[in-house]
């Protein structure tokens, strides 16, 4: 049998029927294999997050998740050990301090380039300033889950009272004179960390920035740990301690954020230094009353730079490596952390106590009941007004281990603030040359 | 089978052992030491042929710090932790019921994994929250908590003591067992020409355990080098760096900075200054080491 079909014929037939064969298949979901990498969290943190992962396998049946969680404190090893043998897994949950240094050696690469369309919704739901806390160079590396900020202090409202005060001290001389009046001969006035741990040295650079300092001028390329701004946040520790308000500077070299709230909460320290999270319930004896607030301003600050309300990082960051294999699967990942859903397992639960990034955490009512005045300043506004990103270049952790000895210096008496800080600068400053080169 | 295939059968035994040994030893060992002489510029190598790592090694002024205190833990960890270990080995040789317990029980410290030994360690010294400064206070043999490892001056040798505790009980084993098989008879010769306690342990027992104990302290020296989690989990160098040691600065640079040249260069330093004092240990005591415990 003989078929006559013409040019046109076959030409239009050819075309409807693989526009037909277009428009019926379904968008195709991703699927494959998928490593992910945690570093760090609270206990709270560290079982929520598999939980979360079991829905996002439930949504996404194709896609073979393998999940593992490490200590925060060997991320950088980890990753670097991954990237150099080219085993690095598809998505890294770090910390955002890490963005810049993964950028820069081509360890993570930027979203906008790999998420498509996905993007927008991320905008639409993760608090705008929470969400430039992932990105570097103007581009998007990382998609945060919640951030911590700095500078707040905890004060025992009972020890405060009885000392003839009704509300925190707002100001540094302020601080000194509460911190003198609350010491008793068996409770110092204040205890704060000064150990080596990078969270120790992120409350400190809290009260420096605050007080217009930098650790580091991107724009020159310079360490400025000897700027005025820094040297007056060490000058306040020297003082704290040589009133006699905390305990030997000694102990204080080998007291984490931990230990100091464990002084405070055994009612062994009137009030603590620490980060964000410091607002919501510790483990404090048995009727004990306490409130948070902001760490107190100085009373003029002296550093060269802008001083800012307060610096804040996440330290959960979902980030995407360079050399994954199955973006799609990443990028679908990352969404899922996007969404409402997995941003609120944050909002309100006291052990998990970070900012949440999701704006519909922020209407939740366990958030309101925790953080009230946190609330309150969300809806107005003004929650992260003045606030800035925690110090972020290609060589932060040198400059910060060289501040970590300075502040260790100037709380044993071996230095005064200014030769520790002039010292520090140096030694960062070198570390930094040979770095960048 | 002939001496021809013999020798082909010997090398064929040996080659599993010399191709792990040149993958796992002379291979990183060659990797560091061209690391060593190559700038390297955000994670890329940018250059061989340069001594600009150990430059910037020799000009950091954290780096003379490092040198002394890993003097210290190296020197003074190996010493104590070998004499200590000859102490209790001697006890633990005597024949009794009790020692035959301890010499099951001595080796718990080696049973527990370095990070948790580390971590009960450190909580156990805390000067605010530790037991043990506690408990000398509440004896009343100071005014206030000593913080053990925020002190400078105290820092180093708390981490020896700790690292003794450590590693002593293997040492003490090794010597126990060489101690026991000194001959019985030339011991009760000496007594019997004469020889008091110290005399027989001074030229009838050391000359006899000369070679384990040789070795023991090159292996104690070695595994002391290359400790890494006590000291950092413990202190992370702290405080000021007082307590800042090869090991923990090589990771720090390395993995921390990303100052991959300068943390080679470190290791290539102390690859040489390990080798000079085992070298010179071993040259001291050639004759036992030669002598293979015939001497």
């Amino acid at each position: 049998m003989k078929t006559d079909i013409g040019r046109r014929g076959f030409l239009a037939g050819t075309t409807a029927l693989l526009a037909l064969a277009t428009t019926s298949i379904p968008a195709r979901a991703a699927s494959g294999a998928l490593s992910v990498w945690k570093f760090g969290g609270t206990p709270a943190e560290v079982e929520a997050w598999p939980a979360a992962n079991d829905k996002f396998l439930a949504a996404n049946p194709d896609i073979d998740l393998n999940y593992s969680f490490f200590n925060g404190q060997i991320r950088r090893q980890k990753i670097l050990a991954g990237f150099q043998t080219r085993k690095l897994a598809d998505v890294i949950i770090a910390f955002g301090q890490d963005i810049p240094e993964f950028a820069g050696f081509g360890m993570i690469q930027p979203l906008e380039e790999i998420a498509g369309d996905k993007l927008e919704g991320w905008k639409d739901r993760i608090v705008p300033e929470i969400l430039s806390s992932g990105m570097h160079e103007g581009k998007l590396y990382g998609l945060p889950t919640y951030v911590d900020m700095a500078t707040f202090i905890a004060i025992d409202t009972d020890a405060m009272k009885e000392a003839g005060y009704d509300r925190p001290p707002e100001t540094w001389s302020e601080l000194r004179e509460y911190a003198k009046k609350l010491t008793t001969a068996d409770r110092p006035g204040i205890a704060f960390p000064a150990t080596t741990a990078p969270v120790d040295i992120n409350i400190f650079e809290g009260i420096a920035y605050a007080n217009g300092g930098r650790i580091f001028d991107e724009e020159t390329g310079k360490v400025t740990l000897n700027d005025a701004g820094v040297v007056g946040a060490l000058q306040l520790y020297a003082d704290l301690i040589a009133d006699g308000s905390t305990p030997s500077g000694n102990s204080m070299t080998e007291t984490n954020f931990r230990d100091t709230a464990q002084l405070f909460g055994q009612k062994r320290a009137a009030m603590w230094i620490g980060l964000s999270w410091l607002n919501t319930p510790w483990g404090v004896m048995e009727g004990m009353n306490w409130a948070g607030a902001p760490f107190p301003k100085p009373d003029a600050p002296s550093g060269a730079f802008p001083p800012v309300a307060a610096i804040m990082d996440g330290t959960a960051v979902l980030m995407v490596s360079s050399s994954t294999k199955n973006p799609e699967a990443a990028i679908e990942y990352l969404d899922f952390w996007s969404q409402n859903e997995q941003l609120n397992t944050w909002g309100g639960n006291p052990e998990i106590a970070r900012v949440p990034a999701g704006k519909s955490a922020w209407s939740e009512q366990g958030l309101a009941d925790a953080w009230p005045a946190w609330v309150e300043s969300y809806n107005a506004g003004t929650l992260f007004d003045g606030a800035e990103p925690m110090p972020r270049f290609i060589g932060v952790s040198a400059v910060e281990s060289a501040l970590a000895t300075a502040i260790q210096q100037v709380v044993l008496g071996q230095k005064t603030p200014q030769e520790a800080a002039d010292e520090a600068t140096e030694a960062a400053q070198a570390q930094i040359d040979l770095l960048r080169g | 089978m002939n001496r021809r295939s013999d020798t082909w059968l010997a090398y064929f035994m040996i080659l599993p052992v010399v191709a792990a040994v040149l993958a796992f030893v002379i291979g990183p060992t060659w990797d560091v030491g061209t690391l060593s002489l190559t700038s390297v510029v955000m994670g890329q190598e940018r250059g061989f042929g340069t001594l600009s790592n150990f430059r910037a090694l020799f000009a950091d002024p954290v780096f003379p710090t490092v040198v002394k205190n890993t003097a210290i833990w190296i020197l003074g960890g190996t010493i104590l932790c070998v004499m200590t270990g000859l102490a209790v080995g001697m006890f633990l040789a005597i024949d009794s019921k009790m020692t035959m317990g301890l010499r099951a029980i001595i080796l718990l410290p080696w049973v527990l994994p370095d990070v948790v030994t580390a971590m009960a360690w450190k909580w156990m010294l805390h000067g605010q929250v530790g037991v043990i400064g506690d408990y000398i206070s509440r004896m009343g043999l100071t005014d206030g908590a000593i913080s053990f490892l925020g002190n400078p001056d105290l820092v180093m040798w708390m981490l020896v003591i700790v690292l003794i505790w450590r590693k002593m009980p293997l040492v003490a084993l090794i010597l126990c067992a060489a101690i026991r098989s000194v001959p019985s008879e030339q011991l009760e010769a000496a007594r019997m020409d004469g020889a008091n306690g110290w005399h027989r342990f001074r030229f009838v027992v050391v000359p006899n355990i000369a070679f384990s104990l040789t070795a023991v302290t090159v292996i104690s020296m070695i595994w002391i080098t290359a400790e890494f989690t006590l000291p950092w989990v413990m202190t992370g160098g702290g405080p000021a760096n007082s307590s800042q040691i090869m090991s923990t600065y090589i990771y720090q640079q390395s993995f921390q900075f990303f100052n991959w040249g300068v943390g080679s260069a470190m290791s290539v330093v102390n690859l040489v200054f390990l080798m000079t004092v085992v070298g010179l240990y071993l040259y001291i005591n050639r004759r036992s080491w030669a002598a293979g415990g015939n001497s």
